[in-house]
């Protein structure tokens, strides 16, 4: 059973890897047909991550599910989970050019999404901190100001990068999916952003 | 005339099966059939991996899978991950190592795999492991029926017949030593009915059991600890010595009745479940109990809940904080014959039915060398210690997640931890942007 992506003809997971995720969608499920937010409460390792609510409320984001230019849904079938999974893929050496840029575009393009709360299409400077401020959140040492000040540093340089020089009054309104792409051109985002399953038939034989 | 000769018959045969079975194992003595069923057992299991290699197609071949896992984790340190390309400042990257950590802990985490079957890599001819194994043969299939009607209608009756009798001589037993005064007499008697009883039970799992090291057995006076899988490790135990068991008190029903009987005949530690809360109360009566050295060594499970055997979730610091010397007691289960693992999605009933139509128990046991908390250790540091220990001698895996987590969340304070290293490494460097 080959899952195909919707811009073209790839095999993103072999069967024996959708029968694996199967099995963990029943688990996480709870053996019902569809996940709700609630269902993620399960997964002990889940609760260290500190964008906990960021990860999964992408899981239900519309524009991921590829359902809608925003919003979220309540619950997601088997086929939405696969849909998430996708962007996780591993870069595979036999992928041409055009097919490794989509790719990588895809990536960012689920990353943009979960800076972009209110899906308008920017990043703007509250959005960011908001980022920013959830990631620091478990230190009680850092205060608020702290967290501003990262973020409105690493916004100022984000500006930058894709606005070049700017007036002294100028406002940047926020970083939009093309700004986005500018700041990662030419970085190698590919191996940062994979979950790599393992080979099942390497294992198998030995016992 | 004819059908009660038969059934007559067949009753007598029936009896004089029971007790060439009964009578040498309450006695502790081995006949050997055990070994040689065992063995007949294990040259089948062979037969059947052999034909499962011939059958199966190269491509995809025997699966082992949720017992190793499905994805290659990055286990490098953070601070590796994050080391990023423009410097140590913050930066937008960091939020692709936690949603691939995140997508990671989704897809498998360690916690949830600890409570469901350990997965075999080669079929044991019980269809309950047989997720991954299909179709093979047709002589496969001719000895696996003929296995189900072993294991339903010839073992099956066998076993549930001895268990009977087993708990109802316990119950019986107990209650009459009760009668009797204090004294030598008294335990030694109960020691008695609660090995002979413990036997017989054992026997009616077809349990064989190795025990190792017996040098190290626990003495009166001491706690003995273990890794815990299922009810049936009391069993286990027990068949060797005897020991004060610690636990809820399971008001009516079959355990609740065992329960009772058991107290009259020896000073078990029941709890009312309000008492169990309070943790002063259980501490004070433990510590009782062990400051008697002529009384019984005290069995605990230090995880609080039942594991799949393939690892040792972290021990609750409660039992250690007790003083006292602990002896550790590692337990591991031969999963090829029986999956002997408790998972709180079945009732006992239906767990005792599993196991009674598996083809056996067969576990190690392996006693450990004493061990007592060191100076300048706390009860958590000893608790951890002894906890690799018995990780260690089992061959088990070590986790330090809270078996717990089975049924509530996470606390949060480990969940800060993670938070606080991670904002660590950006300010604790002092490189702030601002």
């Amino acid at each position: 059973m080959a899952f195909a992506d919707v811009d073209g003809p790839l095999v993103i997971f072999s069967s024996d890897q959708i029968e694996q995720l199967h099995r963990r969608f029943k688990q996480l499920s709870g053996d019902q047909p569809t996940i709700r937010k609630e269902n993620f409460n399960n997964v002990p390792d889940l609760e260290l991550n500190p964008i906990r609510s960021k990860i999964i409320r992408a899981f239900f984001d519309n524009r991921n599910l590829r359902k809608g230019p925003s919003g979220l849904a309540d619950e997601i079938n088997f086929e939405d989970f696969l849909t998430i999974m996708s962007y996780f893929r591993p870069i595979d050496i036999s992928m041409d050019e055009e097919q490794v840029q989509l790719c990588r575009k895809e990536k960012l393009r689920f990353l943009f999404h979960m800076y972009d709360s209110d899906s308008d299409g920017r990043i703007t400077l509250e959005e960011y901190r908001n980022v920013v401020e959830e990631l620091l959140s478990g230190n009680p040492h850092i205060e608020k100001e702290s967290a501003r000040s990262i973020a409105d540093g690493a916004m100022m340089e984000a500006a930058s990068v894709c606005v070049g020089q700017m007036e002294p009054d100028q406002v940047y309104e926020g970083i939009t999916f093309e700004d986005f792409l500018k700041i990662w051109q030419g970085i190698d985002i590919e191996t940062k952003m994979h979950v790599r399953f393992l080979n099942m038939e390497t294992i198998a034989l030995c016992h | 005339m004819e059908v009660a000769d038969l059934a007559g018959k067949i009753f007598s045969t029936w009896l004089t099966l029971m007790l060439i079975l009964l009578l040498p194992s309450a006695f502790g003595v081995s006949l050997g059939i055990s070994e040689l069923y065992l063995k007949i057992l294990v040259k089948t299991l062979e037969w059947t991996t052999l034909q499962i290699e011939k059958g199966v197609p190269k491509e995809s071949a025997l699966k082992n899978s949720a017992s190793v896992g499905i994805i290659q984790r990055d286990e490098s340190p953070m601070e590796k991950c994050l080391s990023g390309l423009r410097g140590r400042d913050f930066e937008l990257s960091d939020v692709f190592y936690f949603s691939k950590k995140g997508l990671e802990a989704i897809v498998e985490d360690e916690v949830t795999q600890k409570f469901s079957s350990e997965q075999l890599a080669s079929w044991n001819l019980l269809t309950r492991t047989n997720i991954n194994f299909q179709y093979i043969s047709p002589q496969l299939t001719t000895v696996w029926v003929l296995g189900v009607i072993v294991r339903y209608c010839v073992l099956l009756p066998l076993r549930v017949t001895l268990a009977f009798i087993g708990v109802s001589l316990l119950v019986i037993g107990t209650t009459l030593v009760g009668q009797l005064s204090d004294g030598s007499l008294k335990n030694w008697l109960s020691d008695l009915v609660h090995l002979t009883c413990c036997r017989i039970c054992v026997q009616a799992l077809s349990g064989t059991v190795h025990y190792h090291n017996k040098q190290y057995r626990p003495q009166k006076g001491g706690i003995c600890v273990a890794n815990h899988t299922s009810p049936i490790d009391v069993l286990i135990l027990t068949m060797d010595r005897s020991y004060a068991m610690v636990g809820q008190v399971h008001g009516i029903g079959l355990i609740g009745t065992i329960q009772r009987a058991m107290v009259k005949a020896c000073p078990h530690i029941w709890f009312e479940r309000s008492e169990m809360k309070d943790r002063h109360l259980v501490t004070k009566r433990l510590k009782e109990h062990i400051a008697d050295k002529k009384k019984l060594p005290i069995l605990i499970f230090p995880e609080g809940t039942c594991i799949n055997n393939t690892s040792v979730m972290m021990f609750k610091k409660g039992s250690f904080e007790i003083g006292g010397t602990i002896h550790p007691v590692a337990i591991k289960y031969n999963p090829q014959f029986a999956d002997a693992f408790w998972s709180g999605k079945h009732t006992m009933m239906s767990y005792l039915l599993q196991i009674m139509t598996s083809w056996a128990v067969v576990c190690d046991v392996w006693y450990m060398p004493p061990m007592t908390r060191e100076e300048g250790e706390d009860a958590v540091q000893f608790a951890n210690r002894v906890k690799s220990a018995i990780a260690i001698q089992g061959g088990l895996t070590e986790l330090s997640w809270d078996a717990m987590l089975k049924r509530t969340k996470v606390k949060d304070t480990f969940k800060k931890e993670q938070q606080k290293n991670y904002s660590k490494m950006i300010v604790g460097n002092g490189s702030l942007n601002s």
